[in-house]
């Protein structure tokens, strides 16, 4: 295919994607069903829900209780009797309170009952702080990156938004879809005509040379920012973003690092059994001995203090720095 | 059914746990002897497309709900003839398409399950009814209140039914629950509630049909709770907390000797019948472990088959 022919795209908000993907699926599907707080007339807590209760009815388009154990246990029971609901928990902080059914069951039931039971299930949360403190700002998917029979994606575009909550709504076992808050207003780029963005499939947001820099969700317009920056300091940096968590493209990161000889990770979570080390680990087991780094939050609570939240979180320049450090200690020279 | 088919269900359940726990060397074992009038009772309300959801303690539920007994206890032993390969275990049965829809060993967690297989029913506008069987143990979780109030909202066409044989592991559930009667937990969400005695399994099976008829025709959830016994300890490795004499006691609330004296009383059983039914039961139950035994374990290879 030549490359001057692109796809024609609508720039759209990253909530208005996410409407898309439902209104999509659940127009094509009779068992898509949406349960949660908020998502009915109100249209869910960012907007990313409008228009859909007007559209397929409360039927079909549920407002739960504040009752997480059940919101995602229902969704998990009726997933696993034909139904392919999408729970929306307002924020990951919250999923902590439904992580029984989605653990203890809807990861094992496939498993556990020899194929007979499929739990086709989505649920959507919102991860990363913006100001709301301690118990509302967390990223905890590293947690749910070591449960067998979960999967996990975290987009960072509209387009990959739209992408892969059509994907995970295809999926024939639970998936979580985290989201971030600071994504909803962002806008992008999203093909006009309708698809879906294959999980587990990394993406190279920008090309590099002499550094790898494996990031995802809200983190990768961070890392695209720092890569700016140390393109005039004279640093190639190739940006990867991971889009899925659960299962990692593990060789298109690898590849990137064997060539570039360096790489950095960088999340919004906490560094200790974090994405980050997850990722060196397994590059390493491939590449051998490179220069690795990794760049997280502080090993803090995120308050909702703007200073010590901004205090907590990794941003630009902390990225830049890491790399320079990196890559002075190395490479002499380099930066 | 008629009451003679509840009686030969009942022993065969006792019989099939008593040869199940004859032999030491089949490991931990959740036993539900004792309580064969919940299982019985429960299932002979339902019909084939009603999807039954138990606690761990399922043995008793999964053969009263007709699942092959030869295909439970391989799958107790862990052997690939089991209803679910050999890989769910005690606590894990399940054959949904059989009516059960399966066990699972948190307790309380098949309680938001059971109300989320009600809701595609609802969903799907097909007239069955999901019915969830759990422990006194799990009237003290959060799960329940959670589960029957978006029940009662959304008139889910689910009957949960309390098993409540009245120990937690060691816990009498007296030091651990503050309501007179578990029932009453419903009272709050204006869902219908009943406590009968869980060793009568004509009460339990008459209470059972007026509830799963008014969950069938969308008249929403029920409660119903079942005072039972528990005649081993709470697994087949976990000691005995009450002493000979207690036991003795709760020997005597035996459901199968009940119906058994009331049917010979009637004129509807005789000894000999009685006699024969039993042999009948301990053959099964033998016949079940002989092709559980016989039947090959899982390979290593399927620890990871059917994980994603």
């Amino acid at each position: 295919m030549s490359s001057d022919i692109q796809p024609a795209t609508t720039k759209i908000f990253f909530r208005e994607a996410i409407a898309r993907a439902m209104r999509e699926a659940m127009r094509d599907d009779p068992r898509v069903v949406l349960l949660g707080q908020d998502v009915g007339p109100f249209g869910g807590s960012y907007k990313e829900f409008v228009g859909l209760s007007a559209t397929f009815g409360p039927t079909r388009v549920r407002d739960t209780p504040v009752a997480e154990e059940a919101m995602i246990g229902l969704g998990v029971g009726a997933a696993a009797a034909g139904l392919r609901p999408v729970v929306s928990i307002t924020y990951m902080d919250f999923l902590m309170l439904g992580l029984d059914p989605l653990v203890n069951y809807a990861a094992k039931a496939r498993f556990k009952t020899g194929g007979q039971i499929r739990t086709p299930l989505v649920v959507k949360t919102t991860a990363g702080a913006k100001g709301q403190g301690v118990a509302h700002s967390q990223c905890l998917e590293a947690w749910l990156m070591s449960v067998p029979g979960l999967k996990v994606v975290a987009p960072s575009t509209p387009a990959d938004a739209y992408g892969l909550l059509k994907a995970a709504m295809l999926e024939d076992g639970p998936v979580v879809f985290m989201d971030h808050k600071r994504l909803f207003p962002t806008a992008g780029e999203v093909p006009v005509a309708e698809g879906h963005v294959p999980i587990g499939k990394a993406i190279v947001r920008r090309a590099g040379t002499d550094v790898t820099l494996a990031t995802h969700s809200y983190m990768t317009r961070i890392a695209l920012e720092a890569a700016e920056a140390l393109d005039r300091l004279g640093v190639s940096c190739e940006v990867i973003d991971l889009r899925s968590l659960a299962p990692l493209d593990i060789e298109t990161i690898a590849q990137s690092a064997a060539r570039t000889g360096a790489l950095v990770t960088l999340e919004e979570g906490q560094l200790t059994c974090g994405v980050g080390v997850e990722i060196l680990f397994q590059v390493l087991e491939r590449t051998g001995p490179i220069a690795t780094a990794r760049v997280g939050a502080l090993p803090a609570p995120v308050s909702s203090n703007p200073v010590l939240e901004a205090a907590a979180l990794p941003d630009a320049d902390r990225v830049i720095t890491a790399i320079r450090r990196l890559l002075e200690s190395s490479r002499p020279g380099k930066s | 059914m008629s009451a003679l088919d509840l009686l030969a269900d009942m022993l065969r359940i006792r019989a099939f746990e008593a040869v199940l726990v004859s032999r030491r060397d089949h490991g931990f074992q959740l036993l539900s002897s004792g309580a064969e009038a919940v299982a019985v009772g429960v299932a002979a309300a339902l019909t084939r497309e009603d999807q039954l959801l138990t606690s761990g303690r399922s043995i008793g539920p999964a053969l009263a709900r007709g699942l092959d007994p030869g295909r439970v206890m391989a799958e107790l032993l862990g052997k690939a003839s089991g209803t679910n390969r050999g890989k769910g275990g005690r606590g894990h049965l399940a054959q949904p398409s059989e009516g059960f829809f399966g066990a699972h060993a948190v307790v309380g967690g098949n309680l938001t399950i059971a109300a989320g297989v009600a809701l595609s029913f609802q969903v799907r506008q097909i007239p069955a009814v999901a019915v969830c069987i759990f422990g006194d143990g799990a009237c003290a979780a959060g799960a329940l209140h959670e589960t029957l109030n978006l029940a009662a909202i959304w008139k889910l066409p689910l009957v949960l039914v309390c098993d409540n044989n009245q120990m937690a592991v060691s816990t009498p559930r007296a030091d651990a629950l503050a309501p007179a009667a578990l029932s009453d937990l419903a009272a709050p969400f204006g869902l219908p509630h009943a406590t009968v005695d869980g060793t009568d399994v004509l009460s339990v099976s008459e209470a059972m049909r007026a509830y799963v008829a008014r969950a069938r025709s969308g008249g929403g959830a029920a409660f119903l709770e079942c005072l039972s016994e528990r005649f081993y300890s709470h697994s087949s490795s976990t000691r005995e907390t009450r002493s000979a004499a207690e036991m003795a006691v709760v020997k005597t609330r035996c459901p199968i000797e009940r119906l058994a004296a009331h049917l010979l009383d009637a004129g509807d059983l005789d000894a000999e019948a009685l006699a024969r039914m039993r042999s009948e039961a301990h053959e099964a139950a033998v016949a079940a472990m002989a092709f559980a035994e016989a039947a090959p374990f899982p390979d290593a290879a399927e620890a990871l088959t059917d994980v994603l």
